[in-house]
């Protein structure tokens, strides 16, 4: 056996250039759907682990809401906010009053999302991870107080708002209480948005219809029973028919998950058209091992070579270089999968982690492995059916 | 030992049809050295091969050993290839990529012989005809006579009892040649091999005790 691995090592030297040309071949088209795929699994991981920490909340929302569109059908009331209240399962509920408005600071206007919350359920509607950065959280006696997000404090204004300054929302004065650390990714809008006490926001706003209602369930496993539950209360009370959306996070991550799902396989399906010319390249380089040695693959059948014996010495040939491709297309992979990371993390201020699982290197292998064999089968068998005699006659 | 029955070959070259060997009917017996002359394109090459079981006839039968070869499978085939026959060429056919001994150690390969033997084989197949100091050169380092006698070598290799040649000392000089043909004389005189040689030189053929004379695809008489 040893002695087989020896003889196609030796055809496969003779041949170095072209023979370490297929083999970049199958290690870039290897490379490509290992270094996408970790790169995807580290995005789907830094966007759903983010959502995990939150599996507790149910997000309800008067109107349909559908992954990437919301059609908003009207508001919530305070007898809806406390008949959710009374569900069993639900720990806390916390309505949020918002509304865009004018706000202006040190001469500069732009218009924002302005939230009011009840302060009691800043849990509630942060969870553990929102956590105030400077300054301290609202209190439920704050009078024209504001907690803002990061963008808000950083970006938005030419001059950077900071605890203690001053803006100016729907025309009254508000004093900055404390900026909320940046969220980014899939609670981005937190960055951008400014929090007061549901008393300022009812006179700010000059309403007191509730935009989105949070709820904190007690047990994650009960959370699609209460958002059920949640959506008939409410339906009833304003006598529609879905009318309110009540969505678990649970669901918004197996939604997410899909999406992510299918976004792998996009990507490892454009990733495996390299893999495809790798293919042809290995068949293409083996057909003309085959042609070149047909006098010598007489010779091995004239002195008592089985047709099997050459196809297993060139099916061996191909696989040695494909494994060698495949072994050398996982560490371009991982090499791969750093610098996209490194360049997403550069380019979008954004750290996304390259996740590289031993099995998807592993199978990147195995891969290279059935691409090599099964295109150097075809050729293969066309050696191993010459006649002898037509064989040793070719020169 | 070898028979033919009615032999025919036929090559097709797409209309046109030419006859290479017509009823050839022959008994080789075991034991036996043969040489086979002829003019070019007589079909002794042709007849070689159906011998050395490289190739099919068109009819008739070649029967090795009381067994009718045309009944036998590819693999089958292979195996008296390998077990049965040592073929040698005229343009000696090794192997570039290796050396001598890899060379003649290579139908031990195919034949499943443990490396350690096998290489144990080539080399003493190597010293006796007389290329001991030779053993790792590839054929391109040896001379024309030296890669016949690893050809002949190499035929030896799984021991068989016929030994087929077509033209073998038709590539080297006269020296070589007879020193060649004595080498085949030995293995028929002391080992009881069958030899069978084609060649075109008459003073070559003169070594067989006995000598078929073929012209356009036929036998003529002894
Ligand atoms: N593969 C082939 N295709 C077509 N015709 C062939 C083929 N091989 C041999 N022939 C023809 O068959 C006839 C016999 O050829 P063969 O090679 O047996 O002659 P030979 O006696 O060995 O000649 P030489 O002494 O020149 O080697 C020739 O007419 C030749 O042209
Ligand atoms: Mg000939």
């Amino acid at each position: 056996m040893k002695d087989i691995f020896l003889l196609a090592y030796r055809d496969i030297k003779e041949r170095k250039a072209r023979t370490s040309l297929t083999l970049m071949g199958i290690a870039v088209g290897i490379a490509a759907v290992i270094a996408l795929m970790s790169v995807g699994y580290g995005f789907e991981q830094s966007v759903t682990g983010e959502l995990v920490e939150m599996a507790d909340l149910i997000f309800v929302m008067p109107g349909k809401a559908n992954f990437g569109n919301y059609m908003e059908l009207g508001s919530f009331n305070e007898r809806d906010l406390k008949d959710v209240e009374r569900i069993g399962g639900v720990k806390e509920a916390a309505a949020m009053i918002s509304g865009m408005e004018e706000v202006e600071y040190r001469g500069e206007k732009t218009v924002m999302r302005v939230i009011g919350i009840d302060t009691r359920d800043i849990s509630a509607i942060f969870g553990e991870v929102v956590k105030t950065g400077d300054g301290r959280d609202l209190r439920d006696n704050d009078h024209k107080a504001c907690l803002i997000g990061h963008s808000i404090a950083n970006d938005y204004f030419d001059e950077e708002i900071g605890v203690n300054d001053r803006i100016n929302i729907g025309g009254s004065k508000f004093r900055v209480v404390g900026v909320l650390e940046k969220q980014g990714g899939f609670r981005s809008d937190v960055d951008s948005s400014i929090y007061i006490t549901e008393r300022d926001a009812k006179s700010i706003l000059g309403n007191d219809e509730i935009a989105q209602i949070t709820v904190r369930v007690r047990d994650i496993g009960e959370a699609e029973l209460i958002a059920e539950e949640i959506e008939e209360r409410i339906d009833e009370n304003h006598k529609l028919d879905d009318f309110t959306s009540a969505m678990t996070m649970g669901s918004a991550i197996t939604q997410l998950k899909t999406i992510f799902t299918l976004l792998q396989a996009v990507l490892v399906a454009i990733a495996s058209i390299s893999l495809i010319v790798a293919s042809i390249g290995i068949m293409n380089t083996m057909l003309m091992s085959v042609m070149e040695r047909t006098h010598e693959i007489g010779i091995m059948k004239a002195i008592g070579a089985k047709n099997r014996n050459v196809l297993s010495l060139f099916l061996l040939e191909s696989g040695m270089v494909s494994v060698a491709g495949g072994v050398c297309g996982c560490v371009l992979g991982i090499i791969g999968a750093n610098v996209i990371s490194i360049g997403i993390g550069a380019a979008f201020g954004e750290a996304i982690p390259a996740i590289l699982r031993p099995e998807v290197l592993l199978g990147g292998i195995v891969v290279a492995v059935i691409v090599g064999v099964m295109s150097g089968l075809y050729p293969a068998r066309k050696a191993s059916k010459m006649s002898p005699v037509e064989a040793v006659r070719y020169e | 030992m070898i028979r033919t029955e009615h032999l025919s070959k036929v090559y097709r070259m797409g209309e046109i049809e030419v006859p290479a060997l017509r009823d050839v009917s022959l008994e080789i017996e075991e034991g036996e050295f043969l040489a086979i002359v002829g003019p070019s394109g007589s079909g002794k090459s042709t007849l070689l091969n159906m011998l050395g079981c490289l190739d099919k006839p068109t009819s008739g039968a070649v029967f090795i050993g009381g067994v009718n070869t045309a009944l036998l499978s590819e693999n089958e085939l292979a195996e008296i290839r390998r077990e049965k026959i040592g073929f040698i060429f005229q343009q000696f056919n090794l192997i570039h990529s290796l050396t001598a001994l890899e060379n003649v150690a290579l139908p031990m390969f195919f034949a499943g012989v443990k490396s350690d033997a096998r290489i144990k084989r080539a080399a003493e197949l190597l010293a006796k005809v007389g290329l001991r100091e030779r053993m790792h050169h590839k054929p391109s380092e040896l001379s024309g006579g030296q890669q016949q006698r690893v050809a002949i070598a190499r035929a030896l290799s799984n021991n068989p009892a016929v030994i087929i040649g077509d033209e073998p000392t038709g590539n080297v000089d006269s020296e070589t040649g007879d020193a060649i043909m004595g080498i085949l004389e030995g293995l028929n005189r002391n080992e009881g091999r069958t030899i069978i040689v084609v060649t075109h030189d008459t003073e070559i053929a003169a070594h067989a005790p006995r000598v078929i004379r073929m012209k356009d695809g036929r036998l003529l008489e002894e």
